[in-house]
């Protein structure tokens, strides 16, 4: 697959297909594509002028998602995202669950306020929040608010969760427990993770791709390319002796 | 080798050092204090000038310490009777006779002065009017064009032409806004009569009545229209700020769950934003409100002895009425009838009245900013 801003060429040839129900961890230098790649499989760098899919194709569950006949609404559903800044919306912690569902029409308050038990539940957020739903979301820490996103992006049950470095802004405490929450979301979901710490992607992934100015080096099982990689480019990164 | 002087007074490292570039400093921050301070005096003078003026012809000191009359009269024409003792009777027009009949031998001249009588209730209902119109029809467009410019087209040459447009607009003299909105609401505009004026640029039949683009007349609609393309361009920059204001973070994580882009629009972006487009909105229309040139073709009349629900149609035909607008009225009083202590005192007080409204605008916005800020913080 190749991938364009512009005249601007940002992934050449990429070929890799992501297990189900696994943590595939994406690595590689700042500008190397890690993110283009991620913003792909929900398309929303369709927002950016002239980004497109010039050559391939990407599919999820057998259908070419930059088809014409793919509604992007249902893409997004089925396909959650968390930032790497946590932006929790300025309303209430309650609000900020369900607006994935409310914007797909759901409105019985049954339905939500499951949801937002499962997903709070699912974010491991459910005790420490469960007696203020209804405050403001902006209130929580960093953590919490990283976690709540999470929450959000699976309150639609997507099947698979985008996560662009997700813990890049938090605390070493923070980002412990988003990675144990990695841990138990793979049960339910496929899970593709942009990370700059290559020991957050040793402890949570069990696939790793390493790219490098927008191509594919490798692409294996995380405990392979770490200990034993096939590339030279590889090694030295994950052994931190680039040039 | 140091001295015994230079020993009991060490060198000192920071100590100042004689330099043009110093002097600079000083002239520079003298130049910017006392232009600071001579637009402060400059807008004290005024203010001081026109309360210590006009406070005493709307304020009194007995109670209810407001002159009522003032506020809940229609202007008219103020009758000075002098009798022969220099004894001076002001009245109006009906209390005019009967003073006459009492004075009997004893009177000696009258003199009359048009609109300086009574108070200025129409002039303020006009332009509150006036402003209600205006701010319904500028908040929608300005708002719809803003998302249109910041959130759906793309970036380009026509994008870019459409905001010089606009810019250029906020520079067309008042004048011209108000000759725009003569040909094109007063006599242009469609509406819809059973029987069209001979004049109507074009009549199309709907069976039951007909559509004629034969103008809202001189009314409280064209001027209200008027004054909004006046103030839009200040509205469509100020809405396109705010929404620039609200993170791109809030639209990106909106989209990747799903929303559509208005869903995203509508509840991420534009209830953030709405503080910000209310008050900055609410200083245009204070501007809107103080505007004389626009609508003295469109909408106010010098005088009119009748409020615009007083009209035909009743309260249905209230925005179909022409008007007394409180900066025509001022306009009026100072320019267009003779000066004396009498017409003085009416145009100090409309100025006086005009000015608190306008205040009480500015610091709506003021409060609802503080208030909305703290609510909506990201």
């Amino acid at each position: 697959m190749d991938f364009h801003y512009g005249k601007k060429q940002a992934l050449h040839g990429l070929n890799l297909q992501i297990p189900a129900r696994k943590v595939t961890a994406f690595i590689g230098p700042s500008g190397c594509g890690k993110s283009t790649l991620l913003c792909c499989f929900n398309r929303i760098n369709d927002r950016i002028p002239g980004a497109h899919v010039s050559r391939g194709a990407i599919r999820i569950k057998g259908k070419n998602i930059y088809d014409d006949d793919v509604d992007l609404t249902q893409l997004r559903n089925q396909v959650g995202m968390v930032f790497q800044k946590s932006n929790p919306f300025p309303k209430t912690i309650y609000e900020n669950v369900v607006y994935g569902l409310r914007v797909h029409g759901v409105s019985k308050r049954s339905v939500l306020d499951e949801a937002v038990e499962r997903c709070l539940r699912s974010a491991a957020l459910w005790d420490e929040l469960k007696d203020r739903l209804h405050d403001y979301a902006l209130g929580l820490s960093g953590g919490q608010q990283q976690r709540l996103c999470i929450a959000r992006a699976i309150a639609s049950k997507p099947d698979i969760l985008l996560m662009d470095e997700p813990c890049s802004a938090l605390d070493p405490l923070a980002t412990l427990k988003i990675e144990e929450l990695i841990h138990t979301l793979v049960k339910e979901y496929t899970v593709v993770i942009v990370t700059h710490n290559m020991q957050q992607a040793r402890r949570v992934s069990d696939y790793t791709a390493f790219l490098y100015l927008g191509k594919l080096i490798e692409f294996a099982t995380t405990q392979e390319l770490f200990v034993n990689p096939r590339e030279k480019q590889t090694d030295a990164y994950v052994r931190g002796q680039f040039s | 080798m140091t001295t015994a002087a230079a020993d009991s007074t060490p060198h000192n490292p920071f100590a100042k050092r004689q330099s043009h570039r110093e002097r600079n400093e000083l002239v520079t921050r003298w130049l910017l204090r006392l232009g600071t301070y001579a637009v402060l005096a400059a807008a004290a003078a005024i203010f001081a000038h026109i309360f210590i003026k006009g406070a005493p012809i709307v304020l009194s000191s007995k109670a209810p310490f407001i002159n009522t009359a003032f506020l809940t009269k229609l202007p008219e024409t103020l009758h000075i009777i002098e009798d022969k003792q220099g004894k001076l009777y002001e009245t109006d027009p009906k209390g005019s006779d009967v003073i006459k009949q009492q004075l009997g031998n004893n009177f000696r001249q009258e003199k009359t002065i048009s609109y300086s009588g009574g108070g200025i209730l129409g002039p303020i209902i006009g332009t509150t009017l006036l402003v209600i119109v205006c701010m319904v029809v500028a908040l929608f467009l300005g708002i719809a064009t803003a998302i249109y410019l910041n959130e759906y087209a793309s970036h380009g040459r026509f994008i870019e032409l459409v905001r010089l447009a606009i810019l250029n607009l906020a520079g067309v003299p008042s004048v011209v806004f108000g000759l725009f909105g003569l040909s094109v609401f007063v006599l242009g505009a469609p509406r819809f009569v059973s029987e069209p004026l001979e004049r109507s640029l074009l009549v199309i039949p709907l069976g039951f009545t007909n559509l004629s683009f034969e103008g809202w007349d001189t009314s409280v609609l064209a001027g209200g229209f008027t004054l909004a393309f006046v103030i839009l361009p200040v509205v469509i920059t100020a809405c396109e700020e705010c929404l620039k204001a609200v993170p791109q973070g809030f639209r990106e994580t909106s989209l990747a769950l799903g929303a559509t882009k208005w869903q995203t629009i509508r509840k991420c972006v534009l209830p953030f934003a709405l503080p910000g487009i209310l008050t900055s909105s609410i200083l245009g229309i204070a501007r809107a409100a103080g505007e004389t040139a626009p609508i003295m073709f469109t909408a106010a009349l010098a005088f009119k002895d009748k409020l615009p629900w007083q009209g035909e149609s009743g309260l249905m035909g209230t925005l179909t009425q022409s008007v007394q607008a409180l900066p025509y009225h001022i306009y009026t009083l100072a320019a267009r009838i003779p000066q004396n202590e009498y017409s003085e005192r009416a145009q100090y007080g409309s100025v006086f009245v005009f000015l608190v409204l306008v205040m009480s605008l500015a610091a709506a916005s003021i409060l609802l900013r503080r208030k909305l800020r703290a609510k909506y913080k990201w």
